[in-house]
């Protein structure tokens, strides 16, 4: 399945719901990992899912805000040692 | 009796009267599952309302043992199996509901009633629940009871009914039906998919431990299938069979001799085999009904027996031997030919009539089965039956009467979309007409054919045939044939600018239908002509035809008509229209089953979505679209369009692939309305993404081509987008400017029209309504043009989107809260921030709608409730 890094902007602190595994199942999208910047108000998760708009799906659900959703894949630093 | 445990099954009647009693059933690891229908039935007790639960997993998960066990004990409980035979009779599994139900169901079923009428009474009778009604195995669902599942869950708040289906999701294939029912219902807020895993290890530890079986070569084996794991503990045999059909197998080999003839009789009766039915194919070894009862493999139903599931069913069939099969079929078909009721089930007897190679037999009940379909609304099963007639009839029909049953079956797959096989029907009635030197038969399928090979893009040929159909039918004397084909080919010479001479055929097309064509075929000239008539005469003429045609109980002229009408609307630009007739065309198509006019008008719902800024109905709708493969290329087309643009627009990736796609399809086809707006979607997106060059490269040679053929509604469309990169276009773009376009709810085009202008004010308000419509990559060519400009405070980038805040006001929303706030008008407010004022009126109107107030008063006093703004 593709994967998926996306930029959220928060107002205040990051804010997550406590059903947010719950509704990612019901759009299709898989939550693996998530990055916030000191502030506390960026944020970058990194996702898989069938497409985008099953990803701004799952945001709407979820209230949380999307910035931008870039497909990527992963590079390894080893193979560059 | 052996543990039957987590067995699944199929159980045509309640499970009342079918299962074991209560409490020989264990059921492992599906507690959540019980909860979610528990919690489902709860809310339709306390809110009054219906909700649906499609319960999905593999062949011999356990759908059935957990529905069983959550309607143990209950009232009111409807239940209704599909059944997986070829062809299906008719509303199969909603027999079953209505022998339940009583009341008037069973009356209209027998009265051949439309899906829409069944589903109507349906309701009503359910009006006194709560109930649960439960469709099982929807997957081999016959077109009919499809059909009333679809509509009955879009209706289902109507009804206090909680309406569980279950399907095999190893058994779809990307053209599966089901598959565009689940895409539309999947955004329906009173739906519920759950969906069974198979057990895990530690269930089928437990349940190994107490057989003496090794519970690891018992879960590699069996995957944790439960019906697999439960057949196996039954089989008896040393050591754990290797597929399912060796356990099942195993556990019959157990019975008596009668007990085990009687087994494979009910294995080639299905979907079931009723006593009466029983006493007369198999009276001989009845008195072994008992074991095979007892033996957990069939279970009692109202009115005989049936497996208890459909994989054990194959495993015993598949070993009957020749002889035995041959001799049960035959008094099957001879029995059922007589059946008690009286009225004969001619997809049951089509079926052993089959298997007993009874060739004449298939032809005569295969066509007769096909027609009752017909009748009833469901085309897909008899265009299948047609075919099996056809197939049949190889040797024993004429040429003509082949070619007779091969234009009926062509008419059913038209209907459904499936325009491969109608095609090769049609191939195949030419070759017989002109074996037998049927001219006017040649004719009329040529006419046909020309039709139907556009759908799929093969315009050339399509052409070909149409003016081949011209050139035979004109020596004949004028007639139905002719009208068809005056209307076939109309539309070939409007398509290539010859727009008088089309109209002047289509006219004469409706003449000749008049005087020599039934109703049908007069109204579908008509409809023709509506297509090509300019301005408002054609639109006056399609909204009568679709009046007469409803009039006269010829839904699928209304639903073409209705295809016809929404399409010109939303190509020429006419939102009152595409809103005065969308939604009712749609809701019409759906209600009769025309599936491929719905497919139509859900790819123009997504386009017209997608002109108003309406993202996300615009990306559910054109997804529905894509998800199902179809052979007829132009709703898929312009889904692919309208989703790459939704990407391309926000700044998503993954709009190129679309548009690849898109292109594929397109561009063999030569046609302007079918390359243009592709054209168009490709230049867009190179332009988003700065590469000029590549809008010149999409547009150029599709533009000279809409220009060369008279397309100019296609030409403005592509001029359009050749003007964003600075680039020429012989023809001007459309003459809407900005104000034009934001007053028919374009705010997107609107603002592109003045990012054409070197106003700061423009170039201002322009940037404006990106943001407002999240438009992040145009938002930044935008806001790159105004710094260019030497504008000050000018965001690098996308203005930040405050939608943390709960009601998910932009910064600019913000800004002109606060001024609402302070009591001003949208005139003064439009004075202050230097933008227009219709921009100001798309933001309070988008203020007052996220914050869920009516009036500007409540606005301000919400905004300092919410500390928004200063209070004062």
């Amino acid at each position: 399945m593709p994967r998926y890094l996306i930029e959220r902007t928060f107002a205040g602190e990051v804010r997550i719901p406590d059903e947010i595994v719950d509704r990612n199942e019901d759009a299709g999208v898989t939550w693996l990992q998530s990055f916030v910047s000191d502030d506390g108000r960026t944020m970058f998760c990194v996702y898989e899912a069938p497409t985008p708009e099953a990803i701004r799906r799952a945001a709407r659900a979820n209230g949380l805000p999307v910035d931008r959703i870039a497909q990527v894949r992963v590079l390894d630093p080893h193979a560059y040692g | 009796m052996p543990a039957l445990a987590v067995v699944g099954g199929r159980l045509h009647h309640p499970p009342v009267q079918a299962v074991p009693a209560a409490g020989q059933d264990e059921l492992l690891e599906r507690d959540g599952e019980l909860a979610l229908l528990e919690e489902a039935l709860g809310a339709v007790q306390g809110t009054g309302s219906g909700r649906v639960v499609v319960l999905g997993g593999e062949a011999g998960v356990g759908k059935t043992t957990l529905l069983r066990r959550f309607c143990e004990g209950r009232e009111r409980v409807l239940w209704g199996s599909c059944d997986p035979l070829f062809a299906p009779q008719p509303f199969g599994a909603i027999r079953d509901v209505a022998e339940l139900a009583g009341g008037r169901l069973g009356e209209l079923l027998a009265a051949d009633a439309k899906p829409h009428e069944v589903v109507a009474e349906l309701l009503r009778q359910l009006a006194g629940g709560p109930h649960l009604l439960v469709l099982e195995d929807v997957n081999w669902a016959d077109e009919a009871t499809l059909d009333v599942f679809r509509l009955l869950a879009r209706k289902i708040a109507l009804a206090p009914v909680l309406l569980v289906a279950t399907y095999r999701d190893d058994e779809l294939d990307v053209r599966h039906p089901l598959r565009l029912v689940l895409g539309e219902l999947a955004t329906a807020p009173a739906l519920r998919r759950i969906r069974l895993a198979p057990l895990g290890l530690g269930s089928v530890e437990r349940l190994a431990a107490r057989h003496g079986v090794d519970p690891d070569e018992l879960f590699q084996r069996t995957g944790g299938n439960p019906f697999f794991v439960v057949e196996a503990l039954a089989a008896g045999t040393d050591g754990v069979p290797g597929t399912v059909k060796d356990a099942v197998l195993a556990r019959a080999g157990r019975l008596d001799a009668h007990a085990h003839r009687l087994l494979e009789t009910v294995s080639l009766l299905p979907p079931e085999a009723e006593l009466w039915l029983l006493e007369r194919v198999a009276g001989d070894v009845l008195d072994g009904l008992e074991g095979c009862l007892a033996s957990g493999l069939l279970a009692p139903t109202r009115n005989g027996v049936v497996f208890r599931h459909e994989l054990a069913r194959v495993a015993v069939e598949e070993s009957v031997p020749p002889n035995v099969r041959l001799g049960v079929h035959e008094r099957a078909l001879a029995a059922l030919a007589e059946p008690p009721g009286g009225r004969r089930e001619l997809a049951r007897l089509a079926h052993h009539a089959e298997a007993v190679g009874d060739e004449a037999a298939v032809v005569e009940l295969a066509t007769a089965a096909a027609r009752e379909a017909a009748k009833v609304g469901a085309h897909r099963e008899a265009a299948a039956q047609l075919a099996r007639a056809v197939r049949f009839g190889a040797v024993r029909l004429t040429p003509s009467e082949r070619a007779a049953l091969l234009e009926e079956r062509a008419t059913e797959c038209y209907i459904t979309d499936q325009y491969d096989d109608g095609i090769a029907a049609l191939e195949e009635a030419l070759a017989h007409h002109r074996a037998s030197a049927d001219v006017l038969g040649e004719g009329r399928v040529l006419s046909r054919l020309a039709e139907f090979l556009w759908c799929p893009g093969r315009v050339v040929e399509a052409d070909r045939a149409g003016w081949a159909a011209f050139a035979l039918l004109e020596r004949l004397p004028p007639g139905a044939e002719l009208a068809r084909c005056y209307a076939e080919v109309a539309f070939k010479c409007a398509g290539a600018a010859r727009g008088d001479e089309g109209l002047e055929l289509a006219r004469r097309g409706v003449e000749l239908a008049r005087e020599h064509g039934d109703e049908s075929l007069w109204l579908r000239c008509r409809t023709t002509l509506g297509a090509i008539e300019r301005g408002d005469a054609g639109y006056a003429e399609l909204a009568r035809v679709i009046e007469d045609a409803q009039r006269r109980s010829l839904p699928d002229r209304a639903g073409a008509a209705y295809a016809m009408l929404v399409q010109r609307a939303l190509s020429e630009g006419r939102r009152d229209l595409v809103e005065r007739y969308l939604d009712e065309a749609f809701a019409y198509c759906s209600d009769h089953s025309l599936e491929l006019f719905r497919l139509y008008l859900l790819s123009f719902r997504a386009r017209f979505a997608l002109d108003r800024c309406d993202w996300v109905a615009a990306a559910e709708a054109a997804e529905q679209v894509i998800g199902i493969e179809r052979t007829s290329i132009s709703p898929r087309i312009t889904a692919l369009v309208v989703l790459a643009l939704v990407r391309a627009r926000r700044g998503d990736p993954g709009a190129a692939p679309l548009l690849d796609e898109a292109w594929a399809l397109a561009r063999p086809t030569g046609e302007p309305g079918r390359v243009a707006p592709v054209a168009a979607a490709r230049a867009e997106c190179a332009w988003l993404l700065g590469d000029l060059e590549a809008v010149d490269e999409a547009t150029a040679e599709p533009l000279e081509q809409a220009l060369r053929l008279g397309a100019l509604g296609n030409a403005r469309e592509l001029a359009s987008r050749r003007a964003l990169a600075g680039l020429t276009a012989g023809i001007e773009p459309d003459g809407r400017d900005a104000r034009a376009w934001l007053d028919a709810g374009c705010d997107y085009e609107a603002a592109l029209c003045l990012l054409d202008s070197d106003g700061e004010d423009d170039l201002r308000e322009a940037l404006d309504i990106f943001v407002r419509l999240d438009a992040r990559p145009a938002a930044a060519i935008a806001a790159r043009r105004l710094r260019l400009g030497g504008a000050r405070g000018i965001p690098r980038g996308p203005r930040r989107v405050t939608r943390g805040n709960p009601a998910s006001l932009t910064e600019r929303e913000l800004e002109v809260l606060a001024l609402v706030a302070q009591g001003l008008r949208n005139g003064e407010i439009a004075q202050r921030l230097v933008v227009s004022r219709r921009t100001v009126d798309h933001h309070v109107s988008a203020i007052l709608r996220k914050l869920g107030v009516r009036t500007r008063a409540q606005a301000g006093a919400e905004a300092t409730r919410r500390g928004y703004v200063e209070a004062g």
